[in-house]
């Protein structure tokens, strides 16, 4: 009984071990490698400025592009913020922002404040388009590619070290 | 040159530890003595050399070798120079390289501490040691190496260190909190060379106590900085946000507590020993664990500096190694026999005893609550949900209030059974008058007697009550009262802490005042018993920042004007980043914190202002528990028997 016993914890400790292990290797490929090739979830949603005029996926006029999913709660969001505003306005790559899970008002403020990197924005307040993309957090960032599919994608902040390794090369320099 | 010769010793310090870990056990297996002796110079090697390694690479710092990946991604000349050293430990790769260091300094007190124990023993320790070291040291060396170099063009210039940890506190949060993590791992050598060789438990229980006490000392201070940065620098006036990895720096510490009084009935009573051993490995297992959900991507926090999932793998693989095997060690080698006696209802062993389930239940609650939102993702295909303050303060309430219970009759109870119990009466009495006073107090200094101020009152005059005034009450009248001091110095000390930080967070959470206002220059605003007046606002340039400050008179209730208060707003141009200088003026009883906001235009300038009543009281709380394990520690690894 007492031998039974002290197995116990090795046994408990497994079964986490295993746990863990399932748990990391889904944050990396699974979602990732669902949506490559695929085109954009079909969406229509309000702009975020304009709550009256309504978005579809034929709005994405300007590809190759980024779409960017931030929220003014997410403290990573505001880290990749200079970054967006340099490649919209440096290096004049389009970027669409989804604004996730967010209040209006608050969004409206936050790019009034640090100014605006986005052609536009949509607006998610319920997540559902962020369901259909997979988004597993804010900030995240797809590729798009000229004919409207998905090619990459990246989760967590965007920075010149990223952009160089997977996106740069989809966007020719002026 | 500098670099490459720090990355060479880094690397013989991995190798002299791969041999550490590995040819002296093979000694014992094969009892060749040379073989066993071996891991005297093999330890004191690849300490010497893993610390040398790491002063190269403070040294690349301090000459701005920007050829170095790592050196270029975190510092900068413009940076001030005492910033540049402390950039060393500013990321990940470096940071791992100090965990690695402090590892090694513990590695080599032990050493010179043990220096009259048994070969086989001590031995084995630190074969272990060794192993743990040789981990973090492949780790760092194959995933996040902080000697890569950029060639054959390297940038003359780097980017800024994070300004959020351009600041004093936080550089010297990271080595305290990881001088507090890595410090658990000689506890958890010495557990299980102890199981291995079956060593008495009175050398082992002892020795594992007094490390344990100094590592959670240095835990204690670690989370108080860092709590305290988080109050005055990210300018919100919180000081602690169950952030995820404030939470799992956290556990390991309610382990470590728990470990310790475990310990303390272990060696003197021979009680509790395999429940002691298994809490060693928890404690380093929730060290590991802490260190992986920060570093793999997993969790995503303010903190999180690594999001790779590479690196993931590898600490997952490290993590499974010791823990697996230590459990498996458990499991085949515990044979101890616990003490034939038994306990009473009204013993010490009992009260500890409860202490333990507290302690431990609540470190696994607090666990759960950090990894629920990741198992409620993988459940429901992706929604997320957030594991907020609300669930840990409900969460915590009856494990404080339990454990407030017990401190406060923690120094009457006797081993085996309590004869005197006339003490429950005095304290009682004594706690109702205090409780009394301090209810008239807080009703005429803060006006009315909230839930919070009420129940952790109760808690802080009852733990006060039984370790302060029944003590020196008790032993006024005999000749012993200074020898009693000293000898329950370090227990008294760290419980009355306890009861400082438990009235701070109740009364800080009850009566904080705060307002966003919008102030114009000359405008006047009364907030609290303040006068706050906007005086003036100027832009000026720092070597590494843009800076705009406004200055805010204050006056207080009697009309005496006070030093006014300087509240910044810096602009980082090298990070893109701004940060606010909180301006705080405190007093032992309040903090008055102004910060800076925006620019409304038309002169006009929004500021948040906070009256924070009592909130130093949980910092000072905090350092007297630091203050009272550390001297618990020294006093026990002191006394020979």
């Amino acid at each position: 009984m007492r031998k039974i016993l002290n197995v116990v914890p090795l046994l408990i400790f497994c079964i986490l071990l295993v746990y863990l292990f399932v748990l990391l290797n889904e944050d990396k490929n699974d979602l990732t490698s669902a949506l490559i090739g695929k085109e954009i979830p079909v969406f229509e949603l309000p702009s975020l400025k304009d709550p009256e005029l309504v978005l579809e996926n034929k709005d994405l006029k300007d590809l190759p592009a980024l779409i960017n999913v931030w929220a003014t709660w997410c403290v990573a969001c505001a880290v990749e913020h200079p970054f967006l505003l340099e490649l919209s306005n440096n290096k004049g790559v389009p970027i669409y922002g989804i604004n996730y899970k967010d209040s209006r008002k608050k969004a409206i403020d936050y790019l009034k404040r640090k100014k605006d990197p986005f052609k536009f924005n949509i607006f998610d307040s319920s997540g559902d388009l962020g369901i259909d993309l997979g988004v597993y957090g804010a900030p995240e960032t797809f590729l798009i590619s000229q004919k409207g599919t998905i090619i990459d994608r990246h989760a967590g902040a965007l920075n010149s070290e990223i952009w160089d390794q997977k996106f740069r090369i989809y966007f020719p320099e002026d | 040159m500098i670099p490459e010769i720090g990355h060479i010793f880094l690397i013989s310090a991995m190798v002299f530890a791969f041999a550490g870990g590995v040819f002296p056990a093979v000694g014992i297996f094969k009892k060749n003595a040379f073989l066993i002796s071996a891991y005297k110079p093999l330890i004191i090697s690849t300490s010497i050399f893993a610390l040398l390694s790491f002063l190269m690479l403070v040294y690349s710092f301090s000459k701005d070798d920007f050829s170095l990946l790592y050196i270029a991604t975190n510092s900068n000349t413009n940076l001030p120079f005492y910033y540049k050293l402390a950039a060393t430990w500013g990321a990940h790769e470096g940071s791992l390289l100090l965990w690695i260091s402090i590892l090694c300094l513990w590695s080599l007190a032990y050493f010179f501490k043990t220096r009259q124990e048994e070969d086989k023993y001590r031995c084995l320790t630190f074969v272990v040691l060794s192993q743990i070291i040789f981990s973090f040291i492949s780790f760092t060396i194959f995933t996040s190496n902080p000697f890569e170099r950029i060639l054959p063009i390297s940038p003359v210039q780097g980017v800024e260190l994070n300004p959020l940890l351009q600041d004093f506190a936080f550089t010297i949060h990271p080595p305290l909190l990881y001088a507090g993590y890595s410090g658990l791992s000689i506890p958890f050598a010495i557990v299980i060379s102890a199981l291995l060789t079956n060593s008495n438990k009175s050398i082992w229980a002892r020795q594992a106590r007094s490390w344990t006490l100094l590592s959670c000392s240095f835990l204690t201070l670690g989370i108080c900085l860092g709590s305290w940065w988080a109050y005055y620098e990210l300018g919100w006036g919180g000081w602690w946000f169950w952030d995820p990895v404030e939470n799992v720096a956290f556990v390991p510490w309610l382990i470590s507590v728990a470990l310790f009084h475990s310990l303390l009935v272990t060696d003197k009573r021979g009680f509790f020993i395999n429940w002691s051993i298994l809490l060693t490995i928890m404690a380093f297992a929730s060290c590991l664990l802490g260190t992986f959900l920060v570093r793999s991507g997993i969790l995503t926090s303010v903190h999180s500096f690594a999001l790779d999932p590479e690196r993931g793998v590898f600490l997952l693989i490290i993590f499974g190694y010791f823990i697996f095997s230590s459990l498996a060690i458990y499991a085949l080698k515990s044979n101890a026999r616990e003490s034939n006696q038994s306990y009473g209802l009204y013993s010490k062993e009992f009260g500890l005893l409860l202490n333990n389930l507290l302690l431990v239940i609540l470190a696994l609650s607090i666990l759960f609550g950090t990894f629920f939102p990741l198992i409620y993702e993988g459940v429901t295909n992706g929604k997320q949900i957030s594991v907020g303050a609300p669930y840990y303060e409900i969460l915590i309430l009856p494990f404080a209030a339990g454990l407030a219970l017990l401190q406060g009759v923690a120094l009457f109870l006797g081993w085996n059974t309590t004869e005197d119990q006339s003490f429950i009466k005095r304290i009682l009495i004594e706690t109702i008058v205090i409780f009394i006073v301090y209810n008239i107090l807080v009703y005429v200094f803060l006006g009315e007697i909230t839930a919070g101020a009420f129940i952790s009152g109760l808690m802080f005059c009852w733990i006060v009550a039984g370790n302060l005034i029944d003590f020196f009450v008790l032993n006024l009248k005999s000749s012993y009262l200074y020898k009693a001091i000293i000898r329950r110095f370090s227990v008294i000390l760290s419980h009355t802490g306890t009861a400082v930080l438990i009235l701070g967070v109740g009364i800080v959470s009850s009566y904080s005042l705060e307002n966003e206002i919008k102030l114009s220059k000359g405008e006047i605003y009364s907030f609290g018993k303040y006068q706050l007046s906007f005086e003036d606002i100027s832009m000026f340039n720092q070597k590494n920042y843009e800076s705009e400050m406004a200055i805010i008179g204050v006056t207080d209730m009697a009309g005496r004007k006070m030093t006014p208060m300087l509240t910044e707003k810096r602009f980082y141009p090298s990070a893109k980043q701004v940060t606010s200088e909180a301006a705080i003026k405190s007093t032992i009883f309040h903090d008055l914190y102004v910060t800076l906001g925006d620019d409304l235009g038309r002169g006009d300038w929004s500021f948040r202002v906070q009256i924070k009543p009592f909130v130093r009281w949980i910092w000072f709380g905090a350092i007297m528990i630091a203050l009272g394990t550390c001297l618990a520690s020294l006093t026990s690894m002191k006394r020979k028997e």
